[in-house]
């Protein structure tokens, strides 16, 4: 039996699959990508819709034709039922979807520290005391930076008033120490919240004390109406209308007037701007009416029982 | 000078709705050039835009007048039409009254319309509603409104009030130092 005839007839219904570009394509396997750079041929961009589409079409099937060609040349793995090819890794750089993230800012210490040259290194939380022959806490209770913290006798300074509590002086002198250790603390975390919103720290100052200025001061009962103006005190900006502009786009003001007069010639009385404060009372009004009139069913359905 | 809020513009169609029914829409819509109603100090105008767009470089409190002036807004927000938004209104009125020779007088000095004035009256007018007066000439004298329907006119003895004056061209002599 001669099926030459059949093959070929299959044959020509079948669109080829080789594929002829004068630039070889490059693929981009990994990401199931093509890319070609042979020109267009811009007669048959140019014609009528059809043609182009017509066009188009055989130009991305050529190019999944490619794709596909490629895909089959690859190594394979026979499975139990199925054949896999493992595609190569992605050649083809993405960029990123979110940018770079900033390098963290120094800190105010990390800073000196690196002028100084002063290198971080670990210390252990114990520190063995040679004078009593353990191992005791760095700081903290029973720390070793609590020796000699309270001797039994203190020198009176020379220029210093005799009858001046030295061991008060000590304390109160350590109370500063740690007052002014806490400011600094203070003024490191405002300087970094301050560079968070990109302002310098002492706009950010000026801008938190006027907001809480204007919030004390309308703290009052009379919400501030009868204080006193303090000089220099910012303005409150209070709510606006909203004006329409009085030179507009062409034709936005006609096309507004023309919805009022249709509203008009409808018969539609109602105010274009909502009164919030009468819309709430009507709805207060209907709320208390559908009460009642609830409230008397209520009163109803006790006599049925009653009378049951 | 200031485009009117949605609400005057309301105010100010329903008052000229009254007169001239959907014919708002040719001051609207005009196939000639652009007109636009502007506020200005409590009167309303009805100008060219490219008069208004002039008319921007002139402070608010200079600015004295522009374009026609179709009425003012009373302080408790009302719309009041003016003698000089007639020319308008008698182009596009609904319902139109002429009146004789010797109802002109009294009519123009301010006096309402009686029976015995009118020559001829538009079919079908409603109570209440705006009317144009004219005289016999077609001459628009001003306007008014409509005391009994048309139908109810003829029963009115000749004495009878048949057109509530609202404005008359009189208005511009005894009205001169107020109407603009």
């Amino acid at each position: 039996m001669d099926v030459s005839g059949i093959l070929e007839e299959h044959k020509s219904r079948l669109r080829p699959v080789q594929v002829d570009r004068l630039i070889p394509v490059d693929h981009d396997l990994g990401s199931l990508a093509g890319f070609d750079i042979n020109m267009l041929n811009d007669a048959a961009l140019q014609t009528d819709t059809d043609a182009r589409e017509a066009y188009l079409q055989s130009l991305s099937r050529e190019g999944t034709q490619l794709l596909v060609n490629e895909l089959f040349s690859l190594p394979t793995v026979v499975d139990d039922d199925s054949v896999y090819a493992a595609l190569p890794k992605r050649t083809t750089v993405l960029p990123r979807e979110k940018p770079v993230p900033k390098e963290k800012e120094m800190t105010r210490w990390e800073k000196f520290a690196k002028i100084k040259g002063i290198q971080k290194r670990k210390r252990g939380a114990m520190v063995f005391d040679e004078a009593q022959g353990e191992w005791r806490p760095r700081f903290g209770f029973k720390g070793v930076n609590n020796d000699g913290q309270q001797p039994w006798l203190l020198e009176v300074p020379q220029n210093a008033d005799q009858y001046q509590d030295q061991y008060q002086v000590r304390r109160e002198e350590k109370k500063e120490r740690i007052a002014k250790n806490m400011r600094r603390q203070q003024r490191n975390t405002e300087e970094s919240a301050a560079k968070d919103v990109g302002l310098s720290p002492y706009k950010m100052r000026k801008r938190d004390l006027q907001s809480a200025l204007v919030l004390s001061k309308g703290s009052t009962a009379s919400m501030g109406r009868f204080d006193a103006e303090i000089k220099g005190e910012p303005r409150v900006k209070g709510l606006r209308k909203k004006r329409s502009p009085l030179v507009g786009a062409a034709g936005a003001e006609k096309s507004k007037s023309m919805d009022i007069l249709n509203r008009v010639a409808k018969g539609d009385t109602s105010s274009t701007v909502l009164n919030v404060r009468k819309a709430q009372r009507a709805i207060n009004n209907s709320k208390r009416a559908a009460g009642s009139s609830g409230g008397r069913d209520g009163g109803n359905k006790r006599k049925g029982s009653g009378k049951r | 000078m200031r485009p009117l809020t949605d609400d005057e513009t309301k105010v100010l169609f329903e008052k000229l709705a009254k007169y001239i029914g959907r014919n708002i829409v040719h001051l609207i819509d005009r196939p000639d050039e652009p007109y636009c109603f502007r506020l200005q100090k409590d009167r309303v105008y009805y100008v060219r835009e490219e008069i208004m767009r002039k008319a921007t470089a002139v402070g608010r409190r200079n600015l004295v007048a522009l374009g026609v002036c179709f009425g003012k807004f009373t302080k408790t927000g009302k719309f009041r039409l003016h003698i000089t938004a007639l020319s308008y209104l008698a182009q596009y009125a609904k319902y139109k009254v002429w009146i004789k020779p010797n109802g002109e007088m009294p009519f123009l000095y301010g006096n309402h319309v009686v029976k015995a004035h009118i020559g001829r009256v538009t079919e079908d007018i409603p109570e209440h509603q705006g009317v144009v007066v004219l005289n016999m000439a077609d001459v628009p004298l001003g306007f008014g409104v409509s005391a009994r329907s048309t139908v109810d006119m003829r029963k009115v003895d000749p004495t009878g009030i048949t057109v509530f004056h609202q404005a008359d061209n009189g208005e511009y002599l005894r009205e001169e130092d107020t109407l603009f």
